[in-house]
């Protein structure tokens, strides 16, 4: 029941995750903003989302080791069930861990292949199958080029989607679409682009590609300080 | 001990296991004529070889103590100290590296790098001791020097340089070519004490000199004088030889020589190489910190003249008392002398010194600073140093690993008892990676240390040597039971068939609680209780704690709150009251859906990546949840929680899944429910102890 609860009151509803997935399997979806935004806060929250519908979230982070990732999914966690008023969260916080792994590479160190020999080792002895994969570091420079297509096999074959930290500048213009410099020749394989900007002290969620937002718009937006999503209004 | 100090060397010689250092030892004793004939490991004719002078070790063909000795050569006295390979007896390691100025890393030719290779490798790092490299059986099958260089270079980051090359390896290893000399050298006699020298085969030239120029070019870096020379292609051997030992001594290269101990070649060499590459005592800083002036650091000297600071390294008790090893870092120790315990402030006088050779004592009158030797009748423990009184500097003790594994020990009869004690108390005294505790809630004697053949070893010497028989068993997992929901009860104790009789009832409710192991509350009005029983109340359900209902594990997380009752006015009582208590306690606890929990330990592994998957599907295999995986390039980092009932015998297990390559440590984490079929299991066990006990 608190499970549910937690997912029909969850703003993310609003960008099409209501009974389904977005990206669907295979996709891919970007989060980008300048440092320090709240990429990793919003990444953080889809995986709890769907931890809390007991799917398994694959979060890799080529910047932060294992313990800082740790503590921000705590962080994340504690904000949502202090914004719901819910007490006695072990049990929760015990079930929503086993569906979660955490992989941390440097990145010089990542590559494609080697995911999917970590993947693979994982998957084929039963101990964890990802559903959702979120990768936060990734380099998103000329050599994203191989990188990307050889992950979107990977995901398809995998049955999962995978959700990327894209980290912008501020003195970059965006390219035609408003698409980010970072994306452009590769949008194609993104289902999903969210836009995170901070405008007057709030962070606005922009969806520049993906599913139009369901009937009874609203924009959403990253509440500065518990870093959760939350309804404009 | 009349060298002076710069024609001193105190060298380890380390490896993984079986790489060869007890034999190199025993070749080294021979050819400076330290003893006169030659014993191998595990030789037919049950000697056995000098270092190894515990009948265990000659039995088993290895070495479990570290043992001490020193032999003359070109002039200079060596002490040298021979460890143990084993992870098991790692202690003697470091208790060694931590006094000695150098080390010879002994290496395969055919298995290179192992996992002690890189172990004993960070504990030369660990107190910065230069060291030499020898790679022994080049007559092995297999034999591979430069691979093994290269490993040396990959896997453990040193500046490996070949000092000289093999002629011929295998069945055709029949001599070495010396790089800086440039000449050929094979070893003859029965024994291969006889050295010959002769010019380089025409086949090998091209190969020696290219290996040549890689030593100069490495070298050089070290020495202007050398990268002057090899322009204008004048280097000497000297040059080549200082700039070399430069390096060495930053530790910023690492000379490798090559042999076969067993075959007595390439030994003669690895002396001069001792002699010319690793340091004497005045070459190594020394530091002390002063207790007296909030710990600031010394330097210490090797003058004799200056307070004595000394650091006692190892203890061995045995039938005269306690020995302690003692190196001495400043001043002389002497016999007569008083000295200063600084950890105890304790004085003692010291009576007999001695110097060790394997198992033998030389009387001697003083240990000089730079020297090794051993204290008779000192009371002390490894690591305190000792001064000369009116100072009060201490140095850094060696570092002391926790334990990884432990079993439960019981005595076969209860007469042997008092001979574990002591004999557990001795092996604790000289080992502290041996521990030794007691289970507050099983009432079990633990022994605990670094690996199975740790604790082997020491259940065999109290048979040994305390005629001691011990039964060893997994240790009991401290599970606990709690309940899961709310229940009520309502208890009535009622004891009135004539006489002084007995009457409580006790109402109330108990829940599951997170946060503490157990809360009681009152919430009786009207004095439903008596305010003097509620107290007795309280004790009562706190003693049921002790040992839960379900298995007698004890009892936590649990609130208690008592809300109404009935009292009499003659036959209540304290008594009556914890009766009453009890039942109640009884009663809602048994409908509050009692569970078990067990301990579930926070696991972290540091393995090579290669074995990255076996080690996850090792702990997935017992029961344990990966939470995270870090590669670290060559390493990875794998975390993960397992019930520590499925920890047992997993130092193990891990050794032999990752070649030993792989280490791990274990800490509590949290408690949580056991699976059902777990608990069944458990229901069992207990179910049948209980008919045995009956």
């Amino acid at each position: 029941m608190l499970k549910k609860d937690l997912i029909l009151r969850n703003s993310l509803r609003l960008i099409g995750q209501k009974t389904e997935d977005i990206p669907p399997e295979g996709g891919f979806g970007a989060v980008l903003a300048r440092a320090g935004v709240g990429k990793t806060a919003f990444l953080v929250q889809l995986a709890l989302n769907s931890q809390l519908s007991n799917k398994n979230v694959l979060h890799i982070s080529l910047k932060d080791p294992t313990q800082k990732v740790s503590l921000w999914y705590e962080e994340v966690f504690r904000n949502i069930v202090a914004q719901y008023n819910i007490n006695k969260t072990n049990h929760l916080w015990e079930a929503v861990l086993k569906h979660r792994f955490i992989m941390t590479f440097k990145v010089d160190g990542f590559s494609v292949p080697k995911l999917e020999e970590r993947l693979t080792e994982l998957t084929e002895q039963n101990i964890f199958s990802p559903h959702m994969v979120i990768i936060d570091g990734l380099p998103f420079d000329n050599s994203v080029h191989t990188s990307l297509p050889g992950l979107k096999i990977l995901a398809e074959n995998h049955g999962m989607h995978i959700w990327f930290a894209v980290h912008t500048h501020r003195h970059e213009e965006p390219g035609t679409g408003g698409i980010p410099t970072q994306l452009e020749n590769v949008d194609d394989l993104f289902e999903v682009v969210i836009l995170l900007q901070p405008k007057e002290g709030e962070i606005h969620l922009k969806v520049l590609k993906g599913r139009s937002l369901s009937s009874g718009y609203s924009e959403l937006l990253l509440d500065p300080s518990s870093m959760l999503i939350k309804d404009k209004g | 001990m009349n060298s002076t100090i710069l024609k001193v060397r105190n060298i380890g010689i380390s490896a993984h296991i079986d790489a060869g250092k007890t034999t190199l030892t025993e070749r080294i004793l021979y050819y400076t004529k330290r003893i006169h004939a030659i014993h191998d490991v595990k030789g037919k004719d049950g000697v056995g070889a000098t270092m190894d002078f515990m009948e265990l070790e000659k039995e088993r063909g290895i070495t479990i103590a570290s043992a001490a000795t020193y032999c003359k050569w070109r002039n200079h006295e060596i002490n040298i100290i021979d460890t143990p390979g084993h992870v098991d007896f790692t202690i003697e390691v470091e208790r060694s590296l931590r006094v000695l100025d150098g080390a010879i890393l002994v290496l395969c030719s055919v298995g290179g790098v192992q996992s002690q290779t890189i172990t004993v490798d960070h504990q030369m790092a660990r107190y910065n001791v230069p060291c030499i490299a020898f790679i022994n059986k080049c007559d092995r099958i297999g034999a591979d020097p430069f691979r093994v260089i290269k490993q040396l270079k990959n896997k453990l980051g040193h500046n490996a340089v070949a000092m000289q090359i093999p002629i011929g390896l295998e069945g055709n290893f029949s001599g070495i070519i010396d790089l800086v000399a440039m000449k050929a050298v094979y070893f003859e006699g029965d024994m291969g004490e006889d050295v010959r020298i002769e010019n380089i085969p025409e086949n090998l030239l091209p190969e020696a000199i290219q290996r040549r120029e890689e030593l100069i070019d490495t070298a050089s870096i070290f020495s202007d004088e050398l990268t002057e020379a090899a322009l204008e292609d004048k280097i000497t051997e000297d040059l080549l030889i200082s700039a070399a030992r430069k390096a060495t001594l930053l530790r910023k290269m690492t000379p490798v020589f090559i042999g076969s101990a067993y075959k007595n070649k390439g030994i003669q060499p690895l002396l001069d190489a001792v002699t010319k590459l690793l340091p004497c005592p005045s070459e190594i800083e020394n530091q002390a910190f002063d207790v007296d002036d909030d710990e600031s650091s010394v330097i210490l000297s090797n003058d004799l003249k200056k307070p004595l600071v000394a650091l006692a390294f190892k203890l061995e008790d045995g039938q005269y008392g306690q020995l302690t090893f003692i190196r001495v870092y400043q001043g002389t120790l002497a016999k007569g002398s008083s000295i200063l315990n600084v950890r105890t402030g304790k004085k003692a006088k010291v009576g007999r010194v001695t110097r060790i050779h394997a198992d033998q004592m030389e009387d001697i009158d003083i240990i000089p600073a730079g020297y090794i030797g051993a204290l008779f009748g000192i009371e002390c423990a490894s690591g305190d140093t000792f001064v000369s009184p009116g100072i009060n500097l201490t140095m850094t003790s060696m570092y002391v690993p926790n334990p990884v594994i432990s079993l439960a020990i019981t005595p076969k009869d209860n007469k042997s008892e008092a001979n574990v004690s002591k004999a557990l108390n001795r092996f604790t005294k000289e080992d502290p990676t041996f521990k030794t505790s007691t289970n507050q809630e099983t009432g079990e004697t633990i022994i605990s240390g670094m690996g199975e053949l740790h604790l082997e070893v020491y259940v065999e010497r109290m048979r040994r040597e305390y005629n001691v028989e011990v039964i060893t068993g997994m240790p009991r997992v401290a599970y606990r039971e709690t309940i899961s929901r709310r229940a009520e009860f309502n208890y009535t104790h009622k004891k009135q068939t004539g006489g002084a009789g007995q009457f409580g009832r006790v109402a109330g409710f108990m829940e599951p609680i997170a946060e503490e192991d157990f809360v009681f509350e009152s919430k009786v009005v009207g004095g439903a209780i008596p305010t003097q029983f509620i107290p007795s109340c309280e004790k009562s359900f706190k003693k049921c704690l002790e040992k839960g209902p379900l298995m007698e594990f004890p009892v936590v997380g649990i609130k208690v709150v008592i809300n109404d009752g009935s009292s009499h006015s003659v036959d209540s009582s304290d008594i009556a009251f914890k009766a009453a208590a009890r039942g109640a306690f009884l009663e809602g606890y048994a409908k509050a859906n009692p569970v078990i929990h067990e301990p579930i330990m926070r696991v972290v592994v540091e393995t090579p990546t290669e074995f990255q998957g076996v080690v996850m599907g090792s702990l997935n295999k017992r029961r344990g949840m990966i939470d995270s995986a870090q590669d670290e390039g060559r390493l990875c980092v794998i975390e993960a929680r397992v019930p520590l009932a499925d920890m047992f015998g997993y130092s193990t297990a891990l050794r032999s899944l990752t070649q030993g390559k792989a280490q791990f440590t274990m800490e509590f984490a949290a408690y949580k429910q056991v699976p059902q079929l777990i608990a069944e299991e458990l229901a069992k066990k207990a179910t049948e102890e209980k008919k045995s006990v009956a």
